[in-house]
This record gives C-alpha cells, structure tokens and sequence, in this order.
C-alpha cells in the first residue's frame, strides 16, 4: 500500500489513523492462513530480534508475542521482572540503556504503570510494541477483536457491541471501543456505576441492565475480566452480586441466542463470576478465535513496523 | 514511442502479441507435460493472471491443470529496505496438494531471478513436489542467482538500468501490452 | 557582590504596587545598601558604578511563601546555596522555606539550627517556618511554643493535610494563642490515593489514576470550617479549582482570617498542556481544566487571591525521570515566575506590574508580618532590574536551581531580570 508513512512503534489506538489500521488488519487475513499449513513459518524477519518485556506476568499475552515471532522466523527473548522497575538506583532510563545495549530490532512491552512504552519508544531506535500498560492501552488486543468481529460481521459498519465490567480500569475496554469507533462500529458499555467513566468517552452510550442491552440488540457482547485484586469492596458490594447483576448466566444466554449475538472475552476467564461454565460453551463464542487472531494479528504488526535499527 | 514520467517508453509486444505469447506457452506445457500429473502457480499480481489465461487456452484442448496463487511478499530478500511502500499481503491459496506433482510456476518478467528464489522457498512450505519448472512471458536476462526458466514466449535485450512492464486489462484498468521504458539521459554537460 | 561604592541605576522606570504608571527615574544607592537618591537626571557621583537601566524597569525584590530548599537532608535536590541563585535570578528576594526537610522542622531547636544555616549558605534572607504535627506525621502536635519563640512565621505539614478534624482543630485553637499562621495543603488523602493528575477526560484517555478536584475542595471547606470555628488565622496553599475559590470568596465575605495563594503553574497550564507521559507536569494539586485556570486568573486580578506562591519543589532528573505514576510531583519555580508572569500577562497587558507586586511582593510579605518593601528615598535597596526587551531561556543550562525541572524547559520567555539588588549587594544576572 503506498503513502503509508513507516511507523516505528505501536503504542495506542488513538494515533492510528483509518489507512493503518486497514492495513494491519487486511494484512493479519493472510497471516492467518498460514497457519492451515504444515509449515507454519516464513522467513520474513529471519535474523531479527524481538525481545519480549514483562513487568507484569502474562502468559497469554507473552506467548502470543512468541508465536507470532516465531512464525515470522525472528529470535525471541523473554525477560519477565516480577517485581517493579522502581527498584532504588535504577530508573526506567538505566533500564532502556540496557536494553539498547541487547539490540533487539522489536520490543514488546508490558508495564503496570499506564506510559512506559512511550517513555520506552522515545529513547530506543527498536520498534516497540506496546502489550498493555496500566489502565492506557492495550493496541494489539484491540486490533485482534476487531479482526474477530469483522470475520463475523464483515459488513462491520453500524453494528453494535455491548461491553460489559470493569470499563474504568480496563485498558482493553479503553483501546478496543476507540478502535471499535474508528471502524464505524457503535460501542455501549453495561456495569456498575462505579466502574464506568461517566462523561469521559462522548461515543459511549451506557446500558444499567441487560434488559436494556438486549433490547439494543447488540451483535455481540464483550465481557471483561472481573479484576479480583483490585475489588476491596470499594467497587461493588461482592463477586456474588456482580455475578448476578453482570455475569453471563444460563438466563441472559437464551437472550443472547434470541437476537443471535457473539460473545467476546480478552480471557482468561473468571469462571463463575463474570462468565458460567455454560456460556462458555456457548455455540458463538469467539473466544477461542481471538487467541488464534491475536497471534495472525501480532504478526501483520511485527511485519509493519519498521525499526530504526537497520543498517541500511 | 511515447514518454512516461521522467521515461521514454517503448511498446515491445502488442495486445495480440500477447495473446500469441500465451498460446505458445500453452503449446509448449501441453507437448512436454503431456501424460504428466500438473498444476499451476501464479506469482501475485500478473503471474496469477499469466497462470490462469494459459490454463483457460489449455482448456480448449482437454487439459485441466489447478491453478493456485502464491504472494512472496514474506519471503522476499529486500524486506529492510522497504520504504513507504508498504506491502500489502495477498492470500495465498494453493487449493491441491503439491507432494509429487509437477509444479509450473508463473511470472510475467524474469530478471534477476531472486523473485523466483523467494517463491521458490514459499512453494516448498507448502509441500514437495516432484518437479518445479517456471514459465514467464518475458525472459529480459541479467540474472544474479543462478534460475532459467523453461518457458519463455519473448526474449529482450534490455540493459540494466531500463524497466519491462507488462500491463494486464485484468489488472491494469484495461490496459494491455509489454512495454520496455528507458529512464531519460541527462544530457552530459 | 558586597561592595562599598556608590551605584547608579540610570534612566530606569520604577514600578510599585500603588500604582500602574511607571515612573522614569535614576536611583542613587549607597554603600550601605540604602536609597540615598531618586530621581531623574542626577548627576553621576564621583566613582559611582553606572548601571544603565535605560529601557528596563526596577521592580520591588519579589517574596515567595512556599519554597522547598530541600537543605539539610536532601541536598542532591537542592541546597540552600543554589536555592538563593535562582531565587536572585528570578528577582524573588525573600523566601519562606518549608518544614519538609531532613529532619522535619518541629522543635525550636530545629527552627534554630535552620536559622544558622540559613544565616550561613543563603545569598538571600529566608524564613523558616514549622510543622503543625511532629514530623509531619499527622498524630502529634509539634512544639509550637518554641517555635513561635525562634520566630517561625508560619506553621504547616508541607505537601500533607493534617488527616484527622480533630487533631487539626487541636492545632488551630493552640496555634490561636501564639497568633500563628496555620497554612493547609488542601488534600483528602482518602480521595486522592495514588492520583497522578487531575481525574477526567485526560486521566482516563493516558490510563493514569486521577486525582478528583473534590480531594482539595473538601479540604478548603473542612479547614476553612475549622479556622471559623477555632478563630485561628489561616493560609490556603495552591488554590487549583473554581469551586475552591468559591468556598474562599464565601468565607472571606463571613468574615472568616482566611487568606490563599495560587502557583504560577495553575495560573497559566491546563491538563490539555501534559504530553507524551512528561513528568515535569506532575504537580500536587494536578494541572485542571481551562475553566478552572481561568477562573483563576480572575481570582488572581480581583483579589479574591492574594498570594502568588510558587511551590518551588525540585526534584532531581533522575527523580523525575521515572513512571508517570511514580514520579515525584513538583517542579522548580524561584527563576521562572516573574519572566512567566510578564511573558503571559504582563505583556499582553493582562494585568500590570503593580498587580504582580501586590500578589508577589507586597501581600506576602504582609501575610508573614513583614512590611512591604518599596524603591523610595530612605529605604533599603531591595529590587531588580527588568529588561522587557530581553529574553529568559529555560534551559538545563541556564538554570541556577540543582534540579532543573521545569514545564517551561526549552521556552524561552519574554522579558529577563538583569539583576537584582539586595541591600548594599548587586547580583547581576548573566
């Protein structure tokens, strides 16, 4: 595609313009057919390294990095820290002089303090990719719900997604209903009153029931990881009455079946809280899609950035 | 002769031209393919177009021969110095089993051969085939790795520096023709 | 530098807090640091030093009530030293230093010791005040008495609120009796948490906890209830919203000792100014929204906010170069206030020089019980020299403080102090 401008590093949603997201996610349809193959692998970043940064433990997310960047042919290197990078006498800074020092071409990173790969892209010529940081954003789970979403609604403009929990400290909620609205696709939040940024997101309409969301007939329902640590019965009274205010139950399952809606989630799951063992069987859940687009999603991302580290 | 840009152009084959050039590509795989197990492989954008007039011209004698589609663009050599040309990805659809048939892969211009070298290793990922030949409409030599075709329907003299563009109308909103451009000499001082 | 000999400042325009109008003068001071002449045309002594102030303007020694010299204790922040430079580059000549040093300043003792130091290190004269509770922890209250008897002109937790009513209120009706000046962070601990800017739109759209304005206006109605209730005299640091000014303008109609000071920050920044994660925006009380800072502004010109204070807080670049959300809040004030207020108001005819020195010079002085300084026959040469023509880069460079940080880093504002007179001393400003 001509007059894209290279771009070094992804680290929110919000900058992204319509073209590049176009972009990444048509590119992502290939990618992902390659994994019908028996070889799974192409050459295009053989030699390259892609060093994947951890600050906070992430399974899921760190070994999708790793499929993709092993699919693409590029030697990964895992450095998770378990404990905070404010450790006395080294500050970010001495940490990204380190990491210069390794010559990665690509770092992802994951950091519980909402910046750092910003502060990280500024000072390294690597490109780098933002895995979630703080409550700012998450951009590569956003792009790989849209793909989802698109694969079952491929006249994706004006339709609907409802997303439900945690809208005030999810980064996912935050980058996937930014990118949802560029894409012309109407977002609605539904949770407690304290876990929804009032006025913050002018596009967001909000739903107090599910009653009301069905009535809205979503295409599909987003639900998010109820974040057990962070409830000190500040939030909502206790994980039964979420359950039963917010959670995807046998109930609320036949709705969804009525109007035929999908069911997303960023996973994991908290079984039993925001989601039952039944509806995660449910026979349009997109779930397991999601992980097997987050891989073909990373590597359409890995494949358009372009780092300032070559050499030619 | 016409100017393009800072090129002067000079058509080298005609719309018929090609349409001759495609039958004889289809004479010559039919004579020497003949009996054997074959499909074809285009090369995104206009080696996919070569692949399937030559299967639709092989048709009107009996002969069905699979037609897959292969996009090199992840198996290319260049891939650092991509610049705001951005690749956009293809599907690659091979829709048959390659493991011991004869592969004849497609591409409208053969250069310096490292096209071919990169899709080359994207067909082997798919499976291994008995036999890979390569058929191109234009052989315009100086090759840099050691890959000949073995179909040819137009070889050209062309030196270094000048450019064989093939327009398909498939392709090229209607445009055809085989047309050899000639960057423009700044005058010596 | 100290000298003995006579200096003329020639053809300059004297500014006061009386008037708008400049008035074109020559000032004549001696080597004791005293006005001896003002007036225009007079003749050139014999061996005087001629400064030629022609174009400039002498503006009254600024006074700011809300410094952080960081000396003793933190000295890789700031020292007393680097503090008085950039305090004589910013034309500020007096100062009143928080408690929040190394150990905290809650006994006479200490006061004393702070005193000597002072006395020792500073090129400028400081005041030391006092905390209200023993080592600003919040469960205590400290030694006033002693305090009140070094002469601390004011007592406070430096940057924390007093979270218990109780115990603030404990502190009011003692501090009462030695007629101190009580001074509040106004701040909900409760509320702001681990807040790293203003909540609301920009919060959530960098994923960063807010700091909700509510945090410091149920501080203001809280101590402002307290201080009527108690009749203490009390001072309000960093006003930052409007309802905040709301609830001082109705106290003050009330009839209520209450006194505020806005930072030169929250006068001219909005949240909208905070970029790619920049801690040198990191304050407590956070940057606010446009309608606040203008409401402010107002505030500030009708009087409704008597202090202009700057919270001169430097932390070291390293400090700050951290997280966003773990980075220290403040940054260093003394050198850029008064070229930042002339660069934004000032010059585009906001308001006026004698606006400013009310704000800067006059009323905070009179806050902590000193007389206003003014450039008259008689009086002590206290003043600087400003050069409206000039320019004031904000640079690592150019800065005097130890710890250039700064929102302002890589302007350059309009206007530059040429050089500040303090008694018979003449800091000229490179």
């Amino acid at each position: 595609m001509r007059d894209l401008k290279p771009r070094k590093d992804l680290l929110d949603i919000e900058g992204l313009e319509l073209p590049e997201i176009e972009y990444v996610l048509s590119n992502a349809v290939p990618f992902k057919q390659l994994f019908q193959r028996s070889v799974k692998k192409v050459p295009t970043l053989r030699g390259k390294t892609v060093l994947n940064l951890f600050y906070e433990p992430s399974t899921r997310t760190s070994s999708s990095f790793e499929v993709a960047a092993n699919r693409m042919s590029a030697d990964v290197t895992n450095f998770t820290v378990s404990s905070s990078s404010v450790v006395k006498g080294e500050s970010l800074l001495d940490t990204i002089e380190t990491l210069q020092a390794m010559r990665s071409d690509y770092i992802v990173i994951r950091h519980q303090a909402a910046g750092v790969p910003d502060i990280v892209a500024k000072h390294t010529g690597a490109s780098v990719i933002n895995a979630g940081d703080g409550y700012h954003a998450h951009p590569t789970q956003a792009l790989l719900d849209a793909m989802t979403f698109r694969e079952v609604c491929p006249d994706y403009q004006g339709r609907k997604m409802v997303i439900v929990g945690d809208v005030l400290h999810s980064r996912v909620a935050r980058s996937t209903s930014t990118l949802f609205h560029k894409l012309g696709i109407e977002v609605g939040v539904l949770g407690p009153g304290t876990l929804i940024p009032a006025g913050r997101h002018e596009f967001i309409r909000r739903f107090r029931s599910w009653d009301e969301v069905f009535d809205w007939k979503p295409d599909a329902v987003y639900l998010l990881r109820v974040q057990l640590e962070r409830q000190e019965g500040m939030f909502f009274p206790s994980i039964a009455e979420y359950h039963k205010m917010y959670g995807m139950n046998t109930e609320r399952l036949v709705r969804m079946r009525q109007i035929g809606a999908y069911l997303m989630h960023p996973g994991p799951v908290n079984r039993g809280v925001e989601i039952t063992d039944e509806a995660m069987r449910y026979e349009r859940s997109l779930i397991s899609t999601q992980v097997e687009n987050g891989i073909a999603v990373r590597m359409a991302v890995l494949h358009w950035l372009k780092p300032e580290t070559d050499t030619d | 002769m016409s100017e393009s840009g800072d090129n002067v152009r000079e058509a080298i084959l005609s719309p018929e031209e090609i349409s001759a050039g495609v039958a004889d590509l289809a004479r010559q795989i039919a004579y020497r393919c003949a009996g054997d197990e074959v499909a074809f492989v285009g090369i995104y954008t206009r080696g996919v177009t070569l692949a399937s007039r030559v299967a639709e011209a092989l048709k009107g004698q009996g002969l069905h021969y699979p037609l897959g589609t292969l996009d090199i663009s992840l198996y290319r050599d260049d891939f650092d110095n991509r610049g705001s040309d951005l690749p956009t990805l293809e599907s690659s659809d091979i829709p048959f089993g390659l493991d011991g048939i004869r592969v004849i892969l497609f591409d409208e211009v053969i250069f310096t051969g490292r096209t071919i070298r990169a899709a080359l290793d994207g067909l082997m990922d798919y499976g291994r085939p008995a036999k890979i030949e390569l058929a191109v409409l234009v052989d315009r030599g100086h090759r840099e790795i050691p890959i000949q075709p073995d179909y040819v329907a137009k070889r050209i003299g062309t030196t270094r520096d000048q450019y064989v563009k093939v327009r398909f109308r498939e392709d090229d909103g209607g445009e055809e023709g085989v047309f050899l451009e000639t960057p423009r000499k700044v005058p010596a001082a | 530098m100290p000298s003995a000999t006579l200096r003329l400042f020639q053809n300059g325009r004297i500014a006061s807090a009386d008037s708008k109008e400049l008035v074109a003068a020559d000032l004549l001071v001696d080597g004791t640091g005293t006005i001896v002449a003002v007036g225009t045309g007079l003749t050139v002594p014999v061996g005087a030093e001629v400064i030629d102030c022609a174009g400039s303007v002498l503006v009254p020694g600024m006074f700011d009530v809300h410094v952080h010299a960081r000396e003793p204790g933190q000295e890789h922040k700031e020292t007393l030293a680097t503090c008085s430079a950039a305090a004589l580059r910013g034309g500020v000549t007096g100062v009143v230093l928080m408690p929040d040093t190394s150990p905290p300043v809650d006994t006479g003792n200490l006061v004393k010791s702070a005193r000597d130091l002072i006395a020792e290190l500073s090129a400028i004269p400081m005041l030391q005040s006092g905390c209200l509770t023993k080592g600003r922890e919040g469960k205590e209250m400290a030694g006033f008495s002693g305090m009140a008897s070094r002469g601390v002109p004011m007592l406070t937790d430096a940057d924390r609120a007093v979270p218990c009513p109780d115990l603030l209120r404990r502190c009011m009706e003692y501090a009462r009796d030695f007629d101190l000046l009580v001074t509040s962070h106004c701040d909900t601990p409760a509320l702001t948490k681990a807040g790293a800017i203003n909540e609301g739109r920009v919060s959530y759209r960098f994923g960063l906890p807010g700091i909700p304005a509510i945090s410091q206006e149920i501080a203001i109605d809280r101590d402002i209830r307290v201080a009527q209730h108690t009749g203490a005299k009390l001072h309000l640091q960093q006003i930052s919203t409007e309802r905040g000014l709301q609830s001082v303008r109705c106290a003050k109609e009330a009839g209520t000792l209450v006194t505020c000071e806005v930072s030169p920050h929250h006068l001219v920044l909005t949240e909208q100014d905070i970029r790619d994660y920049n801690t040198h925006f990191k304050f407590n009380p956070p940057l606010r929204p446009l309608a606040d800072v203008e409401a402010l502004v107002a505030g500030f010109i009708d009087g409704s906010i008597e202090v202009l204070a700057c919270d001169h807080a430097p932390h070291t670049e390293f400090e700050k170069s951290s997280e966003f959300g773990t980075a220290p809040f403040g940054a260093a004030g003394l050198e850029t206030t008064v070229p930042l207020m002339f660069d934004r108001f000032i010059r585009k005819g906001v308001f006026g020089w004698d606006l400013l020195i009310e704000r800067y010079s006059a009323a905070p002085r009179r806050l902590v019980g000193l007389a206003p300084v003014a450039i008259a026959e008689g009086a002590r040469a206290e003043f600087f020299v400003f050069d409206p023509e000039g320019e004031t880069p904000v640079t690592r460079e150019t800065m005097k403080t130890k710890s250039p940080v700064s929102p302002f880093l890589g302007e350059t504002l309009a206007g530059k102090v040429r050089g500040t007179a303090l008694g018979a001393a003449w800091h000229p400003q490179g």
